[in-house]
């Protein structure tokens, strides 16, 4: 094969060409600029929720993105269901539950802590839209609870409704045997970035002036 | 597409099962540096800073003013901001210059300041960095001892066999929080019985931790976080000045404290200010260090999924131990969280902090299996140990663990369990008997013990806290237990906290309880042939690993 000078530049300038092309494509994309996950949701109208008296009820304080933004755990449990198991575990036990979302904190403990200062009973569940889920009662520091499952990841829906069992068990007083722990030690490694992702889509939605509303179910 | 054999290859390796995401500093997903941090400057007029990193002192949020009264030496802030940065991050890695030569400079630094010398250097520039400035002269480790269940027998079997194995201090927490007394009182039997002089902790709610440490059930704390904006430190119900009233707490009462912090925490709260992972760390650092307490867990720690998600990442957390360092902070540089599917990128960014040492390389190193670690899986856990110790022969590097052997692992496993026992039949807690000491003993983890009664012990604890059980009431049981020798090595620890040397910064205690901290045994590398150099006893100690051919054998 002949092989020319104006061969050899032609054919340069063809990888050159192709080299520059791989590195745009290759190049990490651009967020910046980028200042949210999704459009703010408008709870215009929502009814506060209201100190409970009930002293059989628990009260479940769900997420800001619960059912609106995010529709399933970071796990893929549909969040529907999971409030449906932990609802039904609670009148196992013949308490009755009552539903709010909580707009003035994403926090997990501080969300439990309010909904069991809100509840009748004084015994709460948070449920973050990623699916963490903590059992807390009115009188424990906030950062303490009775029950806290930190690796949503692992959650399944016989264990949201051990979770609901269990928060009707300590409003009855009896003495509960906790869920048992699970632990994946690689679940940072494999869900963290994602859990980032979740919560700041949650907490985009807070809303702090319009408190704790009643939330029964998807709208 | 027909699938390349190579890719599919590659994509099944364990590496891409690991969370990497594009930066995006809008939501503080970026680690070294962000447009949106603040240029450093630093005004002071009548002995007072009204202008830091860009900012006058009526738009200070807490944290600038907490750092601007507390944290930067005034006297000396305009003389180190006119030093280039570039320069301050030189004689940083020049052998030349003291690490108390750089203390003296970097006092007088503002925390974007601090951003600007760090992202001058590349990753070996920073372990040189760390090799002088960090405060002990001798490195340590530091353990976790958990277990799924909260066994208390295996709590103080692994803690033995940790103490045993090298570790200085030793830290635990609890799957369900009501269980943190019998958690705490199993660790501090344990560590004593494998080696005299181990600090323990108890990782639990702030106001809990405290009550332990008070009772004199722990000899430590360290879980006293602090965060990088002003949002996150609300949405915690706190402020700089309630973490340092709290480390003023713990220091009333003589126990030796540090702070925690890392990046990533402020992103995976969705408050970042859109400022870069190293710059908010940065801040949580200055407050540490006004706050006054002696040290710092950091380099990520539980957020590290996020930090190690971005490029450059790791460099990121080898910077902030380094902050630390330069601060004059005790650092226990993390490495206590799993953060990668990969035996090679986990190996790698640990080295960061092996080679150079730091004054606990891990805070800490599971010694249980990662299944069994509470504090949701450890970067380095109990079937690494023999790796670990390969590390510290190949590279003649003392990574604060040594080589066991299993009659000793045996033997200290099953005392730990009898103290415990002894002590619970004393104290009248819940029953531990010879069954369970004896499947522990012999246990690798959980998954090899007997099941307890969990609803009887949690009611035993609660119990346990309101008569008031304290230190002195676990020294009585053991005592009069027939564990005389045990007792008087609690009894020993809590005497340090009437003593107070360990409160000093960087303090680890050796096993006739002889305080060796940055102020009596400091770091005083400079340059080959100065420093701690790895020799003699504890060499050949590092050198009798398990499983060495043996010539006369053969």
């Amino acid at each position: 094969m002949e092989v020319n000078e104006q061969l050899i530049r032609a054919i340069t300038e063809a990888v050159v060409r192709q080299l520059h092309t791989d590195g745009a494509q290759n190049a990490t994309q651009s967020l910046a600029g980028k200042t949210r996950m999704r459009p703010k949701h408008s709870y215009e109208g929502a009814e506060r929720a209201k100190q409970g008296t009930d002293p059989k009820e628990v009260v479940i304080g769900v997420g800001a993105a619960f059912q609106t933004e995010i529709n399933a755990t970071i796990g893929g449990i549909p969040l529907d269901d999971v409030l449906r198991n932990v609802k039904a575990g609670i009148e196992e036990e013949g308490m009755t539950s009552r539903v709010v979302k909580v707009l003035d904190t994403s926090d997990v403990c501080f969300m439990a802590l309010q909904s069991a200062k809100l509840s009748g009973s004084g015994i709460g569940i948070g449920i973050q839209s990623k699916g963490t889920t903590v059992i807390h009662q009115k009188d424990l520091y906030p950062l303490t609870n009775l029950e806290l499952f930190p690796q949503a990841p692992l959650m399944d829906l016989e264990t949201y409704r051990k979770i609901g069992k269990n928060a009707a068990k300590y409003v009855k007083g009896e003495k509960v045997t906790p869920i048992e722990c699970t632990n994946d030690p690689m679940v940072r490694a494999k869900y963290q970035v994602k859990a980032a992702l979740m919560h700041i889509i949650e907490t985009e939605q807070l809303d702090p002036d319009k408190g704790m509303i009643v939330w029964e179910g998807a709208r | 597409m027909r699938r390349s054999k190579r890719i599919e290859a590659l994509d099944a390796r364990a590496v891409n099962k690991d969370g990497f995401i594009d930066e995006w500093p809008e939501m503080g997903f970026v680690a070294m540096h962000s447009p949106y941090d603040p240029k450093p400057s630093v005004s002071v007029e009548n002995g007072v800073i009204t202008e830091l990193d860009g900012k006058k002192r009526e738009d200070f949020d807490f944290l600038d003013q907490f750092i601007a009264n507390y944290a930067i030496r005034i006297d000396r802030a305009q003389q180190s901001m006119a030093m280039p940065s570039l320069e301050i991050a030189r004689k940083i890695v020049d052998i030349q210059t003291s690490r108390k030569e750089i203390l003296e400079i970097i006092s007088g630094i503002t925390p974007a300041k601090m951003v600007e010398v760090i992202n001058y250097l590349n990753v070996v520039e920073m372990m040189m960095g760390m090799q002088k400035m960090r405060a002990r002269k001798v490195p340590g480790n530091q353990a976790h001892i958990t277990n799924l269940k909260d066994d208390p027998v295996q709590i103080a079997a692994d803690a033995a066999e940790g103490a045993l194995r090298g570790f200085s201090e030793e830290e635990t927490t609890t799957g369900v929080a009501r269980y943190a007394p019998f958690n705490a009182i199993a660790l501090l039997i344990g560590s004593q019985v494998g080696r005299k002089g181990v600090l323990t902790q108890c990782a639990v709610e702030e106001a809990t931790e405290l009550e332990l440490g008070i009772r004199g059930l722990t000899t430590y704390a360290e879980t006293l976080s602090v965060y990088g904006t002003e949002k996150v430190f609300i949405d915690g119900d706190d402020t700089p000045y309630s973490k340092a009233f709290l480390n003023a707490a713990y220091a009333s009462r003589g126990l030796k404290v540090r702070f925690t912090s890392g990046a990533g925490s402020e992103v995976l709260m969705g408050s970042s200010e859109r400022k870069s992972m190293l710059y908010l760390e940065c801040r949580c650092l200055y407050v540490t260090k006004g706050a006054g307490t002696q040290g710092i867990q950091n380099g990520s720690v539980s957020c590290v999924g996020v930090a190690a998600g971005v490029p450059a990442g790791i460099r990121e957390i080898m910077g902030e131990n380094l902050v630390a360092a330069l601060l004059g902070l005790e650092c226990a540089s993390s490495n206590d969280q799993s953060f990668s599917n990969s035996d090679m990128r986990r190996t790698a960014r640990t080295m960061l902090q092996f080679m150079p040492g730091t004054d606990f390389i891990f805070s800490g190193y599971a010694a249980e299996p990662n299944y069994d670690n509470m504090f949701a899986g450890s970067n380095f856990d109990a079937e690494d140990f023999d790796d670990y110790n390969v590390l510290q022969r190949d590279m003649q590097v003392d990574g604060g663990l040594r080589p066991v052997t299993e009659e000793e692992v045996i033997r200290v496993r099953r005392e730990a369990g009898k103290a415990v026992q002894a002590v619970f039949k004393y104290l009248g807690l819940t029953e531990v008997t010879d069954e369970q000491v004896e499947e522990v003993t012999y246990a690798h983890g959980s998954k090899d013990t007997l099941k307890r009664d969990v609803a009887s012990d949690l009611m035993a604890a609660d119990d346990l806290m309101k008569r008031g059980i304290t230190g002195v009431d676990v020294v009585k049981a053991l005592a009069e237990s027939g564990f005389v020798d045990l007792a008087e090595s609690i009894l020993n620890m809590l005497k340090q906290r009437v003593i107070g040397d360990y409160m000093h910064t960087a303090a680890i205690l050796d096993e006739h309880f002889q305080v060796m901290s940055g102020v009596n045994t400091p770091n005083d590398y400079m340059g080959p042939g100065t420093g701690y150099r790895v020799t003699g006893q504890r060499w050949e100690e590092i050198k009798a690993i398990p499983h060495r051919i043996d010539v006369n054998e053969f």
